[in-house]
């Protein structure tokens, strides 16, 4: 305690080189905070999105379907039992039949995933409703970006060509009935929603899905014919993609750290040179040689908890506001990636990174102060009593 | 109050490293020092004044020979033990007065207790007593920069004396003053001296002390060539 007392006088009495070197800390502090905080509030947001648009409270799949396989789509479809269509009805489960397509907009022609859903699921995000009965059209809605891409608006007829449960090609026309903006770029790209009726009828599939989503209503049991994948396997991809940046992110943060260190580490063996005569004065008084080294320390490392108070003291207000008002990252139009990335991501600051961000500052700033304040210990008092550089 | 032997020295001997070769600052001194007294150690530079001070504040140890400073061996003390020492029984003024730059007065002199983990109302008594016998009880907010060369040592004299030490150590304390500070200086100790028995080493070759002393040893090349004791008539 006399130390840490002594220590932080001596460091508001060594006036503006003490304050350069808190504000650089204060800065990487900071920083680092917010960088985590805007990645963990991105992943955050981007599972909410991806759960709410895609992926319900985990589905159930056809032992058979592997998303990243296409051509296990083919054979991923089974009819719904009894039990299952009970649950469609109360809105517990949302019944998807998936195909693979060719879609020949403005006679380009485009690999497409066709998803047949219930329209009237409650489910997921996804705006279902809007698709009309068919009444001699079939319906379909797309994303913004898949609008985009095939150059489609509100209206628009497309071919679509297809093979059916026999493999026997056929085709139609569908109108776009709605485009919806979502954030999830699996749910956008290159995918077409068309009542899940209309493509069991156009897949000779009557009552069969590929997969079904759960809802918040589901008492999870066994179902009998399908695999349940639950939300850590069906976002592991996308938690990986997310601690991916998170560590590129950290070596930037690591640079600004060290430069803040550095200029600690110059400050300690700068003073311990200069202030010789202080050093050897402690030790006439009765200090020992280690409590010298430890004022020192102790001296360096309060450099980090100057640097936490004067970080809190922006850094708070800062942090407050970016929650609130979030951080715009604008639309993110062609979707280059693969992660779902809103318009306005909300940072998000756990208590544990806070505390781990200040306990790495803390730590590294002592350790880096203590290596300067080691000299101390082999100096003659008797020659820093007189100042003398040793 | 009874006079006894504070500070007993045999033979001591201290040798220093000058690159390949060695330098004797003291060859073969003995001297013994009773408590109560006001002593100076006077003598040109490079006499060995205050290597002779270094041993004693136990800031130095012996090459050879054997120092005995409150019955403790200085030779072999360790680090913690001589810090010890230092804390309780020994003060240190200094040429340069070597304050604290970014303490106050106040905090300058409650350093020394600090160590000792005193109770704070215990420690500002005691504060404020030697800020009143060095007559800077109006300076205690005072930073040492705000502060004359004569005040700054008075303040030193106060850390010193703050702990009631049974031994002073000052080297060349009037050096940096002019002649009203000096006497005043020397005055305040040689009060400390008479009222609290504590045992004053100085280290000097100012004229001014002289006439405080009241015994004078004279050292050339590290040897002691004249040890006298000074009467003074009372006045």
């Amino acid at each position: 305690m006399l130390s840490l007392k002594l220590a932080i006088k001596n460091l508001l009495g060594a006036g503006l080189r003490t304050w350069l070197n808190v504000i650089a800390l204060s800065f990487a502090f900071v920083l680092i905070i917010f960088y985590n905080g805007m990645i963990d509030g991105w992943n955050r947001q981007s599972k909410r999105d991806t759960i709410d648009w895609e992926s319900g409270k985990g589905q159930f799949w056809h032992p058979e379907y592997d998303r990243y396989d296409p051509y296990t789509i083919e054979d991923s479809h089974a009819p719904l039992s009894r039990e299952i269509l009970e649950e469609i009805e109360k809105k517990n489960l949302a019944p998807v039949l998936v195909s693979q397509a060719t879609a020949y907009p403005q006679g380009r022609s485009i690999g497409v995933t066709i998803f047949g859903i219930d329209p009237k699921q409650t489910i997921l995000k996804l705006p279902t409703a809007t698709l009309p009965a068919s009444n001699g059209t079939d319906y379909a809605i797309i994303g913004k970006s898949m609008a985009e891409s095939a150059n489609l608006s509100v209206g628009d007829n497309l071919l679509i060509r297809w093979r059916d449960k026999n493999g026997t090609f056929d085709a139609r026309e569908i109108q776009i009935a709605s485009i919806f903006k979502c954030d999830v770029p699996i749910v956008d790209k290159g995918k077409i929603y068309i009542a899940i009726e209309t493509l069991q009828e156009m897949l000779g599939m009557e009552n069969e899905a590929t997969l079904l989503v759960t809802g918040e209503g589901f008492e999870f049991r066994e179902l009998n014919g399908w695999v349940f994948k639950d939300n850590d396997f069906l976002l592991a991809d996308m938690e990986k993609i997310i601690q991916s940046k998170k560590v590129s992110g950290s070596i930037l943060q690591a640079l600004l750290l060290i430069i803040a260190l550095i200029a600690i580490f110059d400050t300690q063996v700068l003073s311990i040179f200069r202030r010789q005569k202080e050093i050897g004065t402690y030790i006439a008084l009765g200090l020992t040689r280690a409590q010298v080294v430890g004022i020192f320390t102790v001296e360096g490392a309060a450099h980090s908890l100057l640097a936490i108070l004067l970080g809190s003291a922006y850094g708070i207000p800062l942090f407050l506001w970016l929650n609130r008002t979030g951080i715009a990252m604008g639309y993110a139009e062609d979707m280059e990636f693969d992660l779902p990335l809103a318009e306005v991501i909300y940072p998000y600051y756990s208590i544990r990174l806070i505390i781990i961000t200040v306990i790495i500052v803390i730590i590294t700033a002592t350790i880096v102060s203590y290596m300067p304040a080691r000299k101390i210990s082999k100096m003659k008092p008797t020659e820093a009593l007189k100042g003398k550089l040793q | 109050m009874e006079n006894s032997s504070i500070i007993k020295i045999e033979k001591l001997i201290k040798r220093f490293s000058v690159g390949k070769s060695e330098f004797t600052a003291l060859n073969d001194l003995s001297l013994t020092v009773e408590r109560g007294e006001f002593l100076g150690l006077v003598g040109p530079s490079g006499s060995g004044k205050t290597t002779l001070l270094n041993i004693i504040g136990s800031l130095d140890t012996p090459s050879q020979g054997k120092v005995t400073v409150i019955d403790q061996s200085i030779a072999s003390l360790s680090h913690k033990q001589s810090a010890k020492l230092r804390n309780r029984h020994i003060g240190f003024i200094f040429q340069t007065y070597n304050l604290l730059p970014v303490y106050t007065v106040y905090e300058n002199v409650e350093f020394a207790l600090l160590l000792q983990k005193l109770s704070s109302s215990v420690r500002h008594k005691s504060v404020m007593d030697a800020l009143e016998w060095v007559g800077l009880t109006d300076k205690v907010k005072s930073k040492p920069s705000m502060l004359s060369g004569g005040e700054c040592q008075r303040v030193a004299i106060a850390r010193s004396m703050v702990k009631r030490p049974e031994i002073v150590l000052a080297d060349e304390p009037t050096a940096n003053l002019d002649s009203k500070n000096s006497h005043h200086i020397l005055q305040t100790m040689k009060d400390l001296n008479k009222e609290l028995n504590t045992t004053f080493i100085f280290a000097t070759h100012d004229e001014k002390v002289m006439k405080y002393l009241n015994r004078k040893i004279s050292l050339e090349d590290g040897q002691i060539v004249k040890d006298e004791i000074i009467q003074h008539s009372k006045n």
